[in-house]
């Protein structure tokens, strides 16, 4: 894994627990495990508020079914997900 | 039960895109072309650009004023629907942006002055058809979202069924807004290429704008009979915030009950003009309920939102007049914008605009927090005039109070009381360590203060009631509606340049959003109202649930509360959010009909445009009268109460809102404490406790009109 990687990870797991206000830490989000359903309680809505982040803090469109499937499988598919789709960032 | 009065429909009126006035709609409805584009009313930039809705234009509003857009949309309408008749005497609105469109601007350009915000209330709509109108009785504004027009039609049939008025102008109105564009654009839920319900590539609602009224009577006068508001049928999902039931189990329910309450067979219905919206999850929801209630033979069926756009809280009005139209000109109404029909859907919708005679229709409506309205409309009887029931005007029946609560700066009911008999002020705002703790956090994680307060009020009214069912009846009362999450939705949108914003907070700003909420906390499938009318909406919900255990209902709860929001609250309603009496709060109650057991009763007496209309009344010993004199009206507040001397025969008058604080909901606290204190015997508002010999008390709201309810033991 890259340090890309590593500084995104975090940085995703700390904008999860604060967009959708969980009572957890961030460290303790398994960035392996499925973000939607039952581990999380991450519903329908709580999915559109992430789609909603990511397009605004990342410039990354999650706009059909099956990007959603891909990027949100796990806390590490969706920092994958927006490693392969941000646009290139201005210098 | 006596047969129920038949309710006629004796003039119609409409504004949506596409048709400004009736003569237009039949046009528009024989041959349907459709002009979705970017919305003109405010601007749209970026990711928003080409995203269409389905904007009224054309009007001709040099006769309305200077008022928003919603207020003039439905005043155009609302004028035409009564045309020529007698005013009528009480008027049920059913709106969910209401002059928000205003508030937007004014919110964007900075303003801090409260003259820009003051249509922002959702009852300065129908406040302004009343004035327009001179409009002597109830003032009624329903608010569940896009079910809201078709509640208010079930609300205007149940007031006229009680005899409590004999005209009622009912319908529903929403205008184009940033916070409803935008927030289905951030539910993902807007097509872009406009909306094409039913099809199997469907990709969402296109938002829309309008208005309908019916006007309503069981003793028509002379004009036509145009048709008949046969049945009408509530729901609630108890399911989800804003998805629907996926088997559309509560659309079914509703569905069934509106037809049980025509006294006919799914059979009889000739034509259904779907809810229809579009979205993938709606159509086929609703798809699954009508094969649920109709069976194997199908009636003809459409939406007509591939034409006008889905105009939200007017919806269930707008295609109430389509539904008529469509029986008086013999014309089933064609399923627009449809390409390929969904064969996972397993409907044949009408294609094209077909002629046929249709002598009865079944119109669906169904919004946010899973809140479901159903409408039967019938062509008129071949002979007339027509035999009906007469309806006996008399009071609504007390109910008994079988649990109650309330929360104030102090706590909860008992802290409140004793802090009272203490001589203490129970005037602020309600501490969170008094309603934090009565729901699991999880299930309040996404809410906000206005329906966490509404749910605590609820959890705890519930479980001292004893009841172990969920309520028959549900009506929630609040001005504002939940103020933290359409200030966080508006701010988010407004800081990206209208890109950006939170769904969370777009669903949670709907009026019913608590209402919703409380559904699920208790399992509660009944029907469920949300009541927005000032400083009137506990009266008004009251009112609802009144008239739901008149008609049936074992038990009702009954609440109505505000939450404070630090930037809103002082710029909506100044005078009460601001300086040492700005409070928050609210109260709840579990109604049942009137039994042996002992306890407080409590009951809606009426809503009036002024105070000497309450001498129409009889009036019953009262010990005392509870006035709530909201500060926005204290200029006028000792004039107003000489009246009430004046009107009332002599007896105490006691000023609650000094002891228990400014907001719009205080009635409701209010209520809670004197029920208190007629099984006690004293009431605690003054700086001697004030002695109730006969156990009972006039409590009145004395806003731009005046609520009245009694409370005795």
């Amino acid at each position: 894994m890259t340090e890309q990687t590593d500084s995104l990870l975090p940085e995703l797991a700390r904008k999860l627990v604060e967009t959708l206000g969980l009572d957890m830490a961030p460290e303790s989000v398994d960035p392996d495990a499925p973000l939607i359903g039952a581990g999380l309680g991450i519903d329908s809505i709580d999915t559109l508020e992430l789609v909603v982040m990511i397009d605004k803090d990342y410039g990354v469109k999650i706009d059909n079914r099956a990007a959603g499937v891909e990027a949100f499988a796990s806390l590490n598919a969706l920092a994958t997900f927006i490693r392969q789709h941000r646009p290139a960032s201005p210098a | 039960m006596s047969p129920q009065p038949r309710i006629f429909v004796t003039g119609i009126g409409v504004v949506c895109a596409g048709a400004n006035n009736v003569a237009e709609l039949r046009a528009l409805l024989a041959s349907p072309r459709r002009d979705f584009r970017s919305p003109t009313v405010f601007p749209c930039q970026g990711a928003t650009t080409n995203l269409p809705a389905a904007e009224v234009t054309g009007l001709d509003t040099s006769q309305v004023g200077e008022a928003p857009r919603t207020h003039r949309l439905a005043l155009l309408a609302a004028r035409e629907a009564l045309g020529e008749g007698p005013p009528p005497d009480a008027i049920v609105l059913g709106t969910t942006t209401g002059g928000i469109f205003a508030t937007e601007t004014a919110l964007q350009a900075g303003s801090a002055s409260p003259a820009d915000y003051r249509y922002h209330g959702l009852d300065t709509v129908a406040l302004h058809l009343a004035d327009a109108l001179n409009v002597r009785g109830p003032v009624l504004t329903i608010s569940t979202a896009c079910s809201s027009a078709a509640v208010a039609m079930s609300v205007a049939q149940a007031l006229l069924r009680a005899g409590l008025a004999r005209r009622v102008l009912a319908g529903g109105a929403d205008a184009l807004c940033r916070l409803t564009f935008h927030g289905f654009r951030t539910l993902q839920l807007l097509a872009p290429e406009g909306c094409t319900p039913l099809d199997t590539n469907r990709a969402g609602m296109t938002v829309g704008e309008g208005a309908g009224f019916l006007v309503l009577e069981p003793t028509p006068d002379k004009r036509p009979i145009l048709a008949l508001l046969s049945g009408t049928g509530l729901s609630c999902d108890a399911y989800h915030a804003s998805s629907p039931h996926p088997e559309g189990a509560g659309a079914a329910q509703a569905m069934r009950r509106a037809l049980e309450d025509a006294g006919i067979e799914p059979s009889a219905i000739d034509y259904v003009n779907l809810h229809g919206t579009g979205t993938v999850d709606n159509d086929a929801a609703e798809a699954k309920a009508i094969r649920q209630v109709f069976g194997l033979t199908l009636p003809a069926l459409s939406s007509t939102k591939g034409l006008t756009g889905h105009p939200l809280a007017a919806a269930g009005a707008i295609e109430a007049v389509i539904s008529v139209v469509a029986m008086t000109e013999g014309l089933m109404p064609a399923n627009t914008g449809l390409d390929i029909v969904d064969p996972r859907l397993g409907l044949s919708p009408v294609l094209a605009p077909t002629r046929a005679r249709i002598n009865a229709v079944l119109s669906n409506s169904f919004g946010f927090g899973g809140n479901n309205a159903c409408l039967v409309l019938s062509a008129p009887p071949a002979k007339l005039p027509v035999e009906n029931p007469k309806v006996v005007s008399r009071p609504l029946p007390a109910l008994r109070i079988a649990g109650s609560a309330c929360l104030t700066a102090m706590g909860g009911l008992d802290e409140t009381w004793n802090a009272l008999v203490a001589g203490q002020s129970a005037a602020g705002f309600v501490p969170d360590a008094a309603f934090s703790k009565a729901v699991q956090a999880a299930f309040v994680r996404r809410l906000k203060r206005l329906p966490r307060l509404i749910l605590a009020l609820a959890q705890t009214a519930h479980a001292t009631s004893g009841e172990r069912t969920p309520p028959d009846f549900i009506a929630v009362g609040t001005a504002w509606g939940p103020l933290a999450e359409t200030q966080d939705f508006l701010r988010k949108l407004f800081e990206t340049a209208e890109q950006f914003s939170s769904p969370t907070d777009f669903i949670g700003s709907v009026h019913n959003a608590p209402a919703g909420q409380v559904a699920l906390l208790l399992g509660a499938t009944a029907p469920n109202l949300t009541c927005s009318a000032g400083d009137r909406s506990f009266s008004q919900a009251l009112l609802c649930a009144s008239l739901g255990v008149a008609a049936g209902a074992k038990s009702a709860l009954v609440i109505a509360a505000e939450a404070h929001e630090a930037r809103l609250s002082p710029l909506f309603d100044p005078g009460a959010a601001t300086g040492p009496q700005a409070s928050d709060g609210g109260a709840a109650f579990v109604l049942v009909p009137d039994d042996a057991k002992p306890g407080p009763r409590m009951r809606w007496l009426g809503e009036y445009r002024d105070l000497k209309l309450l001498q129409e009344h009889p009036t019953a010993p009262y010990d005392a009268i509870l006035a709530g004199v909201p500060a926005s009206l204290a200029a006028d507040a000792a004039e107003r109460l000489a009246e009430l001397t004046a009107a009332v025969s002599p007896c105490l008058l006691v000023t609650f809102r000094d002891r228990l604080g400014q907001h719009a909901s205080v009635g409701a606290t209010a209520a809670a404490l004197a029920a208190r204190a007629v099984l006690e015997g004293a009431l605690p508002f003054a700086s001697t406790p004030i002695p109730l010999p006969n156990k009972r008390l006039l409590l009145l709201e004395l806003g731009p009109r005046v609520a009245a309810i009694e409370v005795f033991a």
